[in-house]
């Protein structure tokens, strides 16, 4: 097995995801990780923030991740040999006011890791850019479309829920590229 | 009014300001209810963690907001306005009644 500190993130979030389900905690990668993921770390998120639908007990999540050199500092977990740190934000696993129905998975070396589609990784970029208007998070957006087959129908069906069809139509184009 | 579901009346009066106004500041709120800023503090503290609202730095304020990202945001805004139903007209207008519209510095009146 790789050495912690060599890991990528992606590694790394499919380590911990396969260790945390052998401790019965089934949870989801969401966030900017997903994004380094999709992008082969054109962007660079350290952040690995993983969503539980049934949400466990604190204490066996600080268990289960203490098993493998990860300790609890200020809501966040880390480890000695590495840069990237660990989070669960609370859920439920959701992108804008819907929740998420189909989950990737994807194989790495060091384990199975559970993720948000790349379609569902725009969605959840996107919210950030139409609710704040962060302009960091649409070049995320249109870094994975690139990449990624995506379902724009989907994309733009789901910006209608979430009243944002005009500004969606102002940046099909760059997703489409 | 719904403190048992929200577990203290702080929270509740931290919720309700920020659905009315559509954004606050702890010691803003704390002063609108009379009440202690260390507890108002600590209730934006939870709600944020539980991604309920957001804030933002504004100079040297932390202006806090409900999060529009956040998925059960359309019925906790539901449950708030029939909150407000309940509670006197005075306290409702007190929260709401501000002025919004800008206002040149250095007007006498």
């Amino acid at each position: 097995m790789k050495a912690i500190g060599k890991m990528t993130i992606g590694e790394l979030a499919a380590f911990v995801n396969t260790h945390l389900r052998t401790k019965g905690i089934d949870c989801v990668l969401t966030g900017g990780a997903c994004v380094s993921i999709y992008t082969e770390n054109k962007f660079t998120s350290y952040d690995i923030d993983f969503i539980e639908n049934v949400t466990s007990k604190r204490v066996d999540i600080i268990n289960a991740l203490n098993d493998i050199g990860f300790i609890e500092e200020n809501r966040y977990f880390k480890h000695p040999d590495t840069q990237y740190f660990i989070e669960f934000p609370t859920g439920p696993l959701a992108v804008g006011s819907e929740s998420i129905k189909e989950i990737h998975t994807l194989t790495f070396q060091t384990g199975k890791l559970k993720l948000l589609s790349p379609t569902d990784s725009i969605k959840d970029r996107l919210a950030a850019y139409y609710h704040w208007n962060d302009q960091q998070c649409l070049e995320q957006a249109v870094m994975i479309s690139k990449d990624h087959n995506i379902d724009i129908k989907e994309i733009e069906r789901w910006s209608k829920v979430e009243n944002k069809l005009e500004e969606f139509k102002s940046i099909k184009g760059k997703l489409l590229k | 009014m719904l403190e048992a579901l929200f577990g203290s009346i702080n929270r509740e009066r931290v919720l309700l300001f920020l659905h009315s106004r559509d954004q606050g500041y702890a010691r803003e709120i704390a002063r609108f209810f009379k009440t202690n800023l260390n507890q108002i503090q600590k209730q934006l503290e939870r709600l944020e963690q539980g991604g309920i609202v957001y804030n933002k730095l504004v100079g040297k304020t932390r202006l806090y907001s409900l999060n529009p990202r956040y998925p059960f945001l359309k019925e906790l805004q539901a449950l708030l306005d029939k909150v407000l139903k309940f509670y006197p007209d005075e306290e409702v207008d007190k929260l709401t009644m501000i002025r919004k519209r800008p206002r040149r510095k250095g007007k006498p009146l």
